[in-house]
């Protein structure tokens, strides 16, 4: 009967596959001694650890990193050398802090839409807004979305 | 249907895409070694820049007209390309990247395949500043040849769609059997000599007559051209068949110290990538050849190939044979310009053969090279190496308009003005 059995049982030989075992996963590991007490109350609470990228970037695609060459806004503490986090996929963009393209630089600024004419405003009182004339090479280039600023 | 994208002038627009400056005006990439032109912008191909043209041949018109310059910059170009594939990859669920600025996609879910595509040019547009077409049709050559139709004419608005018969029809019998996808010179003027001038009168070709003249894959294009598609999505991607480096140097070498050390710094690139995608070679050839376009010098051009007892990814052992092939087509007196090595008949690197009188690849040496590969991601290219690869660096590649590596280097990140 158990002869039987084993031989209804036998796994064919397409059945076996060779292990691979170069390379390897980190599979993440929880013991918690059940038997010896009550479970961990923190194992029903893992989470990933905390990226950065996380909380300042949606669309990777679309992320470009800017360095501040100037202080034309520095009313709004964006001052040189600063990294601004530019998201390119943004459309409505009235007000907001912008990267532009404007007769060959880029400039960081306010910006404003004004009917048929924009406004590109600097937050630092030193320099007045630059008022976009049609035939200007202007083009948007993203949103600001983070600012990042080493304080020390 | 199926789509493919192409990116327009791809080199040239990536270096657009952070220097809007350069809009409208004449811009050329050169190849490595800023050697000979690799693209061109619509206003360098106007006014006459032909695609592999050498840079010392165009000085002048480079000075007359104004072009813009640049070396060409992988790294900014690898990663434009990786964003635009990831913005396709988001919206289309099965897509083939076909090169660094092509890819198919299968839109056979798609309602409105047209709108879809325009939608998504201009997602790309916005997000990457790339200018795109897209070409659609029932197959892929169809696809291609839609694509190419949308580029030559600006008021697709870089999107065309080749869906009805009498549409295909009309497209095919305007388009030039040359221009087809997978017809190279020598298939072109054996059909041309048929007076078959067309891709329609291709497509109307008896496929007796094709098959013995182009064999099935000849068979497939007209396939294609039919509407019935016969190239599927290939979406694994293919392993290499062979690896080839062979980057020219900057300046002429003369020596074989020096050549040594280019050799073993090449195969390492070489054989990195051979265990990248977990093969190993079979043979292995080595080629020298001095600079031909250079006059009153002597010219040199010689090749070994070396048939490796096992098959084998260590980077060790394929250096011991490379350097016997290298130190037997070496002759001084010579000014070189160029060393290659191709690992050829990759087989997969578990692969064994069982032969009485060879000994067995020494699995410590494979392994070796993979730790070293592993070390080497993590802190830098070559930071652990093979002596022979030296620390000349003699043979640096001429790039001297490089643009800035823009998303891929904190140091090199846009700078606003004010």
């Amino acid at each position: 009967m158990i002869n039987q059995f084993h031989l209804q049982d036998r796994l064919s030989p397409e059945s076996f596959y060779k292990a691979k075992v170069g390379k390897r996963l980190p599979i993440p590991f929880f013991e918690s001694k059940v038997a010896a007490g009550f479970p961990s109350p923190a194992e029903n609470h893992i989470e990933k650890v905390c990226d950065l990228n996380e909380l300042c970037i949606t669309d990777k695609e679309a992320t470009y990193f800017v360095r501040v060459g100037g202080d034309s806004m520095s009313g709004d503490r964006i001052e040189p050398g600063d990294v601004l986090i530019v998201d390119c996929t943004r459309e409505h963009v009235e007000g907001k802090v912008v990267v532009v393209w404007l007769n060959g630089d880029h400039a960081v600024k306010r910006m404003q839409r004004l009917k048929e004419m924009v406004v590109l405003h600097s937050s630092n009182p030193k320099y007045a807004p630059i008022f976009v004339h049609p035939g200007d090479d202007f083009r948007l280039f993203g949103v600001v979305t983070h600012v990042i600023q080493k304080l020390a | 249907m199926i789509a493919i994208m192409d990116c327009n002038n791809f080199y040239v627009s990536c270096e657009r895409s952070f220097n809007p400056g350069l809009e409208n005006r004449p811009v050329i990439v050169l190849s490595n070694n800023d050697g000979c032109v690799i693209a061109r912008s619509n206003e360098a191909k106007d006014i006459g820049v032909k695609m592999g043209t050498p840079y010392h041949e165009i000085n002048e018109l480079i000075d007359s007209a104004q072009i813009q310059v640049f070396s060409s910059n992988y790294v900014l170009y690898g990663d434009m390309s990786s964003r635009v594939m990831a913005i396709l990859a988001r919206f289309v669920e099965t897509i083939e990247v076909y090169s660094i600025d092509e890819a198919f996609l299968d839109l056979s879910r798609e309602p409105d395949p047209e709108a879809f595509c325009r939608n998504l040019r201009e997602t790309i547009s916005q997000w990457t500043r790339i200018p795109v077409s897209f070409g659609i049709a029932p197959t892929k050559t169809l696809a291609k040849v839609a694509n190419k139709l949308a580029k030559k004419d600006p008021s697709t608005g870089g999107v065309l769609a080749l869906r009805h018969a009498d549409q295909i029809r009309d497209a095919l019998m305007a388009f030039p059997i040359g221009d087809l996808w997978g017809i190279g010179y020598r298939f072109e003027s054996m059909l041309k000599r048929n007076e078959i001038k067309t891709a329609w009168e291709l497509s109307q070709t008896d496929e007796d007559w094709i098959n013995e003249r182009m064999t099935v894959n000849g068979l497939r294009l007209v396939y294609e051209l039919r509407g019935i598609p016969v190239k599927l999505l290939e979406l694994e991607p293919a392993k290499k068949k062979n690896i080839c480096v062979a980057p020219s140097f900057g300046v002429g070498v003369p020596d074989l110290a020096r050549l040594r050390m280019a050799l073993a710094t090449y195969l390492a690139r070489a054989s990195e990538k051979l265990r990248k995608q977990e093969s190993a070679a079979t043979s292995i050839t080595v080629f020298v050849h001095t600079n031909r376009f250079k006059k009153n010098a002597k010219h040199y051009y010689n090749s070994r190939t070396v048939i490796l007892p096992h098959p084998s990814s260590s980077n060790t052992e394929l250096l011991k044979y490379a350097s016997a092939a290298l130190d037997e087509i070496f002759q001084f007196g010579y000014e070189y310009q160029k060393l290659g090595i191709f690992l050829n008949d990759l087989v997969p690197d578990d692969h064994r053969q069982i032969n009485l009188f060879t000994e067995l690849p020494d699995e410590k040496l494979a392994a070796l090279s993979k730790a070293v590969d592993g070390i080497n991601r993590q802190f830098g290219r070559d930071k652990v190496r093979l002596a022979a690869q030296g620390y000349d660096r003699t043979w640096p590649m001429k790039q001297k308009w490089l643009s800035r590596c823009y998303t891929t280097r904190w140091k090199d990140i846009l700078v606003t003005k004010g």
